[in-house]
């Protein structure tokens, strides 16, 4: 069991999440098309904006989205999503893994720092967890998938941290660390954590007052 | 006007609706993190003294996503509390900001659609819209 959790899987695990990504990338090119016209149009001349335009420009964007409506969450939710993303992708411990798999390696974090990020990755599971639990606004759309979810999220995080501490038993967290992942990656194109993708297909490509582009394609 | 309570509800048409429109809709539902952060871009939910029935979420989820869930399989009763989800507790104003970039108010118009479908509205002859719930 643990040598296939180890070996096999961890491939058929790579495999079914990124052809599930390409499957789901065409299949939103499938569904949509482009449209007749596009907002803003094409012939209104987009002013160019030097360096102190664009910081200025941005900043006051954030103060008219969820910067000004919710700043902890905005915060919180940037920080883990981009530590979701780093901390993987430039542990040492699976660059090393990496190496030896497959003879190349990424640029490594040190590893006092990626421990530390797991730390804040896991304080903003709690934090999510937290509002889930007590702020009746989130409650009430809240059902049992959305705590699977975020078990899914969780669990490859503090099995690691378990794993770098070796605290309990060193080769159960590793293993359950492994299948963590794995479970984790074949998720991510069939389930909610597909907005891994689909954010930016909707924030790039749907024509939309809130498009971070000019969105030139329609349902 | 139509009589809400003679016709039975035609399930199959619902689920042809729904079917239709599968692809994006389910896409929305399915991506929706339930993060509740389009709250408070509702001005209903605002001046409802933040009463989260308002959320735009939430009028999704309990509206279209009811519908998907039941596969169009619903009864009346049913519809005629989206009713009220649908027309009184959205105007269909599209201020509705998502993070994520789900276009709430495509959800709640297709979800009107259906609705209109089965002859459930709002009636001129209702003595107020609170009569909706």
């Amino acid at each position: 069991m643990y040598n296939f959790i180890q070996g096999p899987l961890v491939s058929i695990a790579f495999v079914i999440f990124i052809l599930g990504l390409i499957f789901q990338f065409f299949q939103f090119f499938r569904l949509t098309k482009k449209k007749e016209w596009i907002y803003p149009p094409v012939d209104v001349k987009r002013e160019k904006k030097t360096a102190g335009k664009w910081i200025t420009f941005c900043l006051a964007s954030l103060n008219g989205t969820l910067w000004k409506t919710d700043p902890l969450v905005t915060i919180v939710t940037s920080v883990f999503h981009v530590f979701l993303i780093l901390v993987p992708v430039f542990l040492l411990g699976h660059n090393i893994l990496l190496n030896q798999s497959w003879g190349f390696s990424l640029w490594s974090l040190p590893e006092s720092m990626t421990d530390i990020l797991t730390g804040v990755v896991l304080i903003c599971v709690a934090f999510f967890l937290g509002r889930r639990l007590f702020l009746s606004r989130v409650r009430v759309i809240t059902s049992l998938y959305d705590y699977v979810v975020l078990l899914i999220a969780l669990a490859p995080f503090l099995t690691g941290y378990f794993a770098y501490h070796q605290w309990f038993h060193y080769d159960t967290v590793m293993t359950v660390h492994i299948l963590a992942g794995e479970v984790m990656l074949i998720t991510i194109p069939f389930t909610k954590l597909g907005h891994m993708l689909f954010f930016f297909l909707y924030r790039f490509f749907i024509g939309n007052e809130y498009s971070f582009a000019r969105g030139e394609r329609t349902w | 006007m139509s009589d809400q309570g003679a016709k039975p509800v035609d399930t199959k048409q619902i689920k042809e609706m729904l079917d239709r429109k599968e692809g994006k809709m389910k896409r929305y539902l399915s991506h929706c993190a339930h993060c509740s952060l389009c709250a408070e871009s509702c001005f209903l939910y605002m001046a409802h003294h933040k009463d989260p029935q308002y959320m735009p979420s939430y009028k999704a989820i309990s509206s279209l996503g009811k519908l998907y869930k039941k596969k169009g399989k619903v009864d009346r009763k049913l519809l005629t509390e989206m009713k009220g989800i649908v027309w009184r507790n959205c105007v269909l104003c599209g201020r509705c900001y998502c993070p994520i970039g789900i276009h709430i108010p495509s959800m709640i118009a297709f979800a009107r659609s259906v609705l209109r479908s089965q002859d459930v509205y709002p009636q001129l002859d209702e003595v107020s819209s609170e009569s909706w719930l």
